[in-house]
Formats: C-alpha cells, sequence, structure tokens
C-alpha cells in the first residue's frame, strides 16, 4: 500500500487544482528537439517531403495503437493485431479479386475485423484467459487463417477508389494523414469524454470496483476488443492501399511498435491510465527514429535492437513515475521525505 | 470529543431484522437475531472477531441471504437476493476497500456508473464533466468536507479524504440507511476524528447510519445506541448514554452472563 502523508488539512474543495495541464509536454519537447537534432545530422530528414513521408508511413501504426491505447489502459493487451490485419486485408483482396466490388468488400473487410476482436474480448471476458495468452493464442491461430486462406499468394491491383486512401492527397495532404488525424481526433473524444471511455479507464484501475459500482464489465472488454479490431480494418486499409498489395505476412511484428508506442506516449500497462496524445507522440517517435536510422544507413535488424531497448526503458521510466519499483522509491523518498 | 445528542431521531423503525438466522456449514452464524434501527440514529454494531457483525451487515446489504427470518423496510417485508436489491431498497454501504478506481480523479469515482450525460451537436451522447464537477462540490460543500483538489485521480489523496469521497459516493442517490464497515480502521487518529464528524454529521442531515466498530471510543463518541453481539446472538441493545465502556466491554467478552444488573432491562 502507498504511504499516505498526513497532510495539514486542506482549506476548501478543488482550490489547488491545476487549470491547465499540460500533459505530454515532455513528450513533446523531446519529438521537437529529436526532429532538429536529426535534421542537424542530414539535412535531408528536416524537409517537409520526408516528414510528410514519415507520417505518412506511420498513420497505420498511429491508428491500431489508437485501439491499443484503449486495451491497455483497461489493463489488457492484444498481441494479435499483425494477424488480425494480414488475415482480413487477405480476406479483402480475395472477395476483390474474385469479382466483388469494394463497396460490398470494404465493409465486409471491417465486420471480419471487428469479429475478430470481438472474439478476442469474448474469450478473455468469459473463459477468464488472461490478455497476454488469449491473444497470443489468436495471434498465431489468425497468422494461421490468413496463410491457408492465401495459400502464399501475393495480392496486388486494387480499385483506384482504394488505392487513392493511401496514395492520394487533398490540397497537397496526403489521405493517409487526414484519415489517420481524424480518427486520432474520434479516438480522444471517446477515450476522454464519453461514459464508455470512464468505464475502459476504470475496468483497467480497479475491475472489482467497477462491477460493483454497475458496469457490465464483460461489455466494456469485448466492445475495447471490437474498437481494436475496427482500428485494425482501418490501419490495415490504408496499408494495402498505400502500397497497394498484400500477403498473409503482413504485419508481422506489429504488435510490438504499437504496444511500445502506446507505452512511451505514457500509458500505463497495469491499466485504468492512458492518453491519447501521447500515444499518437509515441507512434510518430518512433517512426521518426526508423526514418532517421534509414536514412543514416543503419541496418534494419539494429532497429528491432532498438525498438526493444526503447519498449524495456519506456515501462521503467513508467515504474519509476508509479513508484513501483520497490528500491528505487525508498531512495527518492530518503532524499524528499516530504512527499 | 464530545458525545452528541441525537438531533433528529424519532424512535420510529427504518429497518427491522427479525428472526434471522444464517448458518455457514455446521457454524450458526447468526441466531435468531432480532434489531431494529429507528430513523435518525447512529446504531454501532460491537463485539468480537466472528461474533456475526459482519454476516448481519452482509444480510442487509444483500451480499447474503439469510436462512431464516425476515428484513423489513419502513414495515414492508423485503427479500435481497444481490447487493442491487438492497440499493434499490434505500441501503447503501461503504465496504472496507472503498471500491474507489484510484486512476480516476474525485467526480469520475462520485458518478462512477452514474454519469451525467449531454448531446453534443444532439446526436452524440457526451460526458457533462462541468455538471459532475459542480454536483461533486456541492456534495461535498454540504457535508463540509474539504478536499484539496478535484481532477487529481485519488491515490493522491490521503486515507480520510478517500474514506470520504467513497461516502460522497453513497450519498448521490440519498440513502435511507447507510452501512460503514470499520471506516475509521485504517486511518490516523486525526484522520480518523475527521471522519466521525462527518458521520455525526450525516445523522444531523437526517440519514440513519449502522456502523461497526472496534473502537470502543469512537462508538462512544458518536453512537445514539450501541448493539453487542456475541456468537452469532444479539447480547443487547443499549443506549450510550446509559451504560458505560466498561459494562459493553463487559457483553462483549461474556455475553449475556456479563450484562450489569442495571443494565438488564436492555437484554434482548
Amino acid at each position: 500500500m502507498a504511504v499516505v502523508s498526513e497532510a495539514q488539512a486542506p482549506k476548501s474543495i478543488g482550490a489547488s487544482d491545476r487549470r491547465f495541464r499540460l500533459e505530454g509536454l515532455g513528450l513533446t519537447l523531446v519529438l521537437v528537439v529529436l526532429i532538429l537534432f536529426f535534421t542537424w545530422v542530414n539535412p535531408r530528414f528536416g524537409t517537409l517531403a520526408n516528414l510528410a513521408n514519415v507520417l505518412t508511413q506511420t498513420s497505420t501504426y498511429v491508428i491500431v495503437a489508437m485501439g491499443m491505447t484503449f486495451v491497455i489502459a483497461k489493463a489488457g493487451i492484444d498481441l494479435s493485431v499483425g494477424s488480425m490485419l494480414a488475415l482480413s486485408t487477405c480476406v479483402f483482396f480475395g472477395l476483390i479479386e474474385a469479382g466483388w466490388p469494394w463497396p460490398i468488400a470494404l465493409p465486409l473487410m471491417f465486420l471480419l475485423a471487428m469479429a475478430l476482436g470481438a472474439f478476442n474480448g469474448l474469450i478473455i471476458a468469459f473463459l477468464a484467459i488472461p490478455a497476454l495468452i488469449a491473444t497470443l493464442g489468436t495471434m498465431v491461430a489468425f497468422r494461421g487463417i490468413a496463410l491457408l486462406h492465401s495459400a502464399g499468394k501475393l495480392y496486388y491491383g486494387l480499385p483506384p477508389a482504394i488505392v487513392w486512401l493511401g496514395q492520394g492527397k487533398v490540397l497537397g495532404v496526403p489521405v493517409p494523414i487526414i484519415v489517420a488525424a481524424l480518427f486520432v481526433a474520434f479516438s480522444w473524444w471517446l477515450f476522454n469524454k464519453t461514459t464508455f471511455g470512464v468505464h475502459v479507464r476504470a475496468v483497467g484501475g480497479n475491475r472489482e470496483a467497477a462491477r460493483l459500482a454497475g458496469i457490465n464489465v464483460a461489455r466494456v472488454e469485448v466492445l475495447v476488443y471490437t474498437l481494436m479490431g475496427f482500428a485494425v480494418a482501418l490501419g490495415g486499409l490504408l496499408w494495402i492501399a498505400r502500397i497497394d498489395g498484400t500477403q498473409a505476412t503482413l504485419g508481422t511484428a506489429m504488435e510490438i511498435h504499437v504496444i511500445a508506442a502506446t507505452i512511451i506516449g505514457g500509458t500505463s500497462l497495469f491499466g485504468g491510465r492512458g492518453t491519447i496524445y501521447g500515444t499518437l507522440l509515441g507512434a510518430i517517435l518512433l517512426s521518426m527514429l526508423n526514418n532517421a536510422l534509414v536514412i543514416a544507413g543503419v541496418e534494419f535488424f539494429w532497429q528491432l535492437v532498438a525498438i526493444g531497448c526503447i519498449v524495456i526503458a519506456a515501462v521503467t521510466i513508467n515504474n519509476i513515475r508509479e513508484n513501483r519499483i520497490g528500491w528505487i522509491s525508498r531512495i527518492r523518498h530518503r532524499r524528499a521525505p516530504a512527499k | 470529543m464530545q458525545r452528541q445528542e441525537a438531533a433528529v431521531s424519532t424512535g420510529e423503525v427504518l429497518v427491522a431484522m427479525r428472526n434471522l438466522d444464517k448458518y455457514y456449514g455446521g457454524l450458526r452464524a447468526l441466531a435468531e437475531v432480532t434489531l431494529e434501527i429507528r430513523k435518525g440514529e447512529i446504531l454501532a454494531l460491537v463485539g468480537d472477531n466472528g461474533a456475526g457483525k459482519s454476516t448481519l451487515i452482509k444480510t442487509l446489504s444483500g451480499a447474503v441471504e439469510p436462512d431464516g427470518g425476515e428484513i423489513l423496510v419502513d414495515g414492508r417485508p423485503v427479500s435481497f437476493k444481490t447487493p442491487k436489491d438492497a440499493t434499490d431498497a434505500g441501503i447503501e454501504t461503504v465496504h472496507q476497500t472503498l471500491g474507489l478506481v484510484d486512476t480516476l480523479d474525485v467526480p469520475q469515482n462520485v458518478f462512477l456508473g452514474r454519469e451525467l450525460t449531454k448531446k453534443v451537436f444532439g446526436l452524440f451522447p457526451q460526458l457533462d464533466q462541468a455538471a459532475m464537477r459542480r454536483r461533486t462540490h456541492e456534495l461535498l460543500q454540504r457535508f463540509a468536507i474539504s478536499l484539496p483538489t478535484l481532477n487529481e485521480p485519488v491515490h493522491s489523496l490521503s486515507g480520510g479524504q478517500r474514506q470520504t469521497i467513497a461516502i460522497s459516493r453513497l450519498l448521490l442517490v440519498e440513502p435511507k440507511l447507510l452501512i460503514m464497515d470499520e471506516p475509521m480502521a485504517a486511518l490516523g487518529v486525526d484522520e480518523g476524528s475527521k471522519v466521525l464528524d462527518l458521520v455525526v454529521k450525516l445523522r444531523d442531515e437526517g440519514l440513519t447510519i449502522l456502523i461497526i466498530s472496534h473502537n470502543l471510543e469512537h462508538v462512544f463518541a458518536i453512537a445514539d445506541r450501541i448493539a453487542v453481539m456475541k456468537n452469532g446472538r444479539l447480547v443487547a441493545v443499549v443506549p450510550s448514554a446509559a451504560t458505560t465502556r466498561e459494562a459493553v466491554v463487559g457483553m462483549i467478552t461474556m455475553g449475556a452472563s456479563g450484562v450489569r444488573t442495571e443494565d438488564r432491562q436492555w437484554l434482548s
């Protein structure tokens, strides 16, 4: 239990509330400093064209990371996002190849991804399987179905209307950036301004208290993973439209990028707390780092090493902030006994 | 702390328990307990560990179904199968675990599960954060609860402040009976006395309160009547002004045989 400091009696209600909360300020500064640094090292990085390119490439990760923010704030995790993306995009391409018109195939892809997400939610809520294990299982199973369905095939050739979503521009701004921005705005509203958002954080923060308060915990669980499925479909759509193709191995190791973006942003892996703006910054930060490493000619495999280290570092920083590491919090309390 | 006389109690019975029985296997946790809770009083339930206090309040809060006997609220027989049945009948319980979500702020905790919403563009339901904050403020003001901050996560608040938030949560619906299970147990002296003040204030506002406590000093400071239990039986219900701590300790440890001659009239 946390040590409660017996502070002097407060004088009024809400007197010391902060009017303006500057959450994510630190991360914003890190991002700006990194952009300046990379540009100083290599002027090609700071060009508008390259930054737009980075944002376009990161749009899929940003969108999927939005869903992951809800999942992690609910004290869950979803390792199956990459497999869901591969399966739903392969099925979509399959329908297009079979001659289905895209206005029918597209909603079916979204429904399929949401059903896959809901399936995750259902087995977690009703079979009491820990989210880590449940989605580890579906990660492998969904990938298997995708491989079975496509039989190793490389799909290409989408209708122009779909390709426009990945490659088109509106007033000079790439369409994927616009779609991602709209979805971020929607996610921010849903997370911070709706009953659903509060219930997600309540279930993540204290499941039993949420249940006692009359919240249907299982319903929240299933809805969160269904939302995750929707985010995967939207992110997947932008991705396959941009490269005009897909295959059953698309999105492999995607979960680590998306989880990393969410955690770097400041969403607590232990649930109850999350930030949409932070996740957005986290996803952009990761992509920029990748891009800078590519420009610097660093081998791809080093990027994997970097991401793995960043995830561990981000969780450690979070743990220090939340006083979860016994020996560090003891040192901190010794230095500052008055809290 | 000076004991204050009940300002509101009219002697009218709010909740009546008649011959409540509860068995856990061979163990008789409640043995024909008959107890009345009067409107506007603070009734303290005392007794040793295993005396049946918790089982008794669990039957009142709907967590446990009695094997025999009946419960009447406002003279009408009720049957609580779930905690929701009890809250529907106007009986709210502050559990020892408080039931707060540490990562949410004060208004979010107070309104958890019954959030206020408004429509944006007449279409999308959105949280009415301003209204929830205002009503939380009013609620805290009404009971003179002071909190330094409303929009920080409640884990940053002290034990006593968290306790008051857990209580405020329940006051939102204006319950008839408020049950408190060891509300001062985990608190420091200063914080504990603040919670005691709050309990008295709630009584003066007209609330009826059933409180479990091990601390007889607290019990004598606030309770109008004291109900003593031992081995699942109700030993006696005494007005706290008419008895002494020694007498109550005697009843807790020795049951009916420990009752002083002058207290014989209170025997059940």
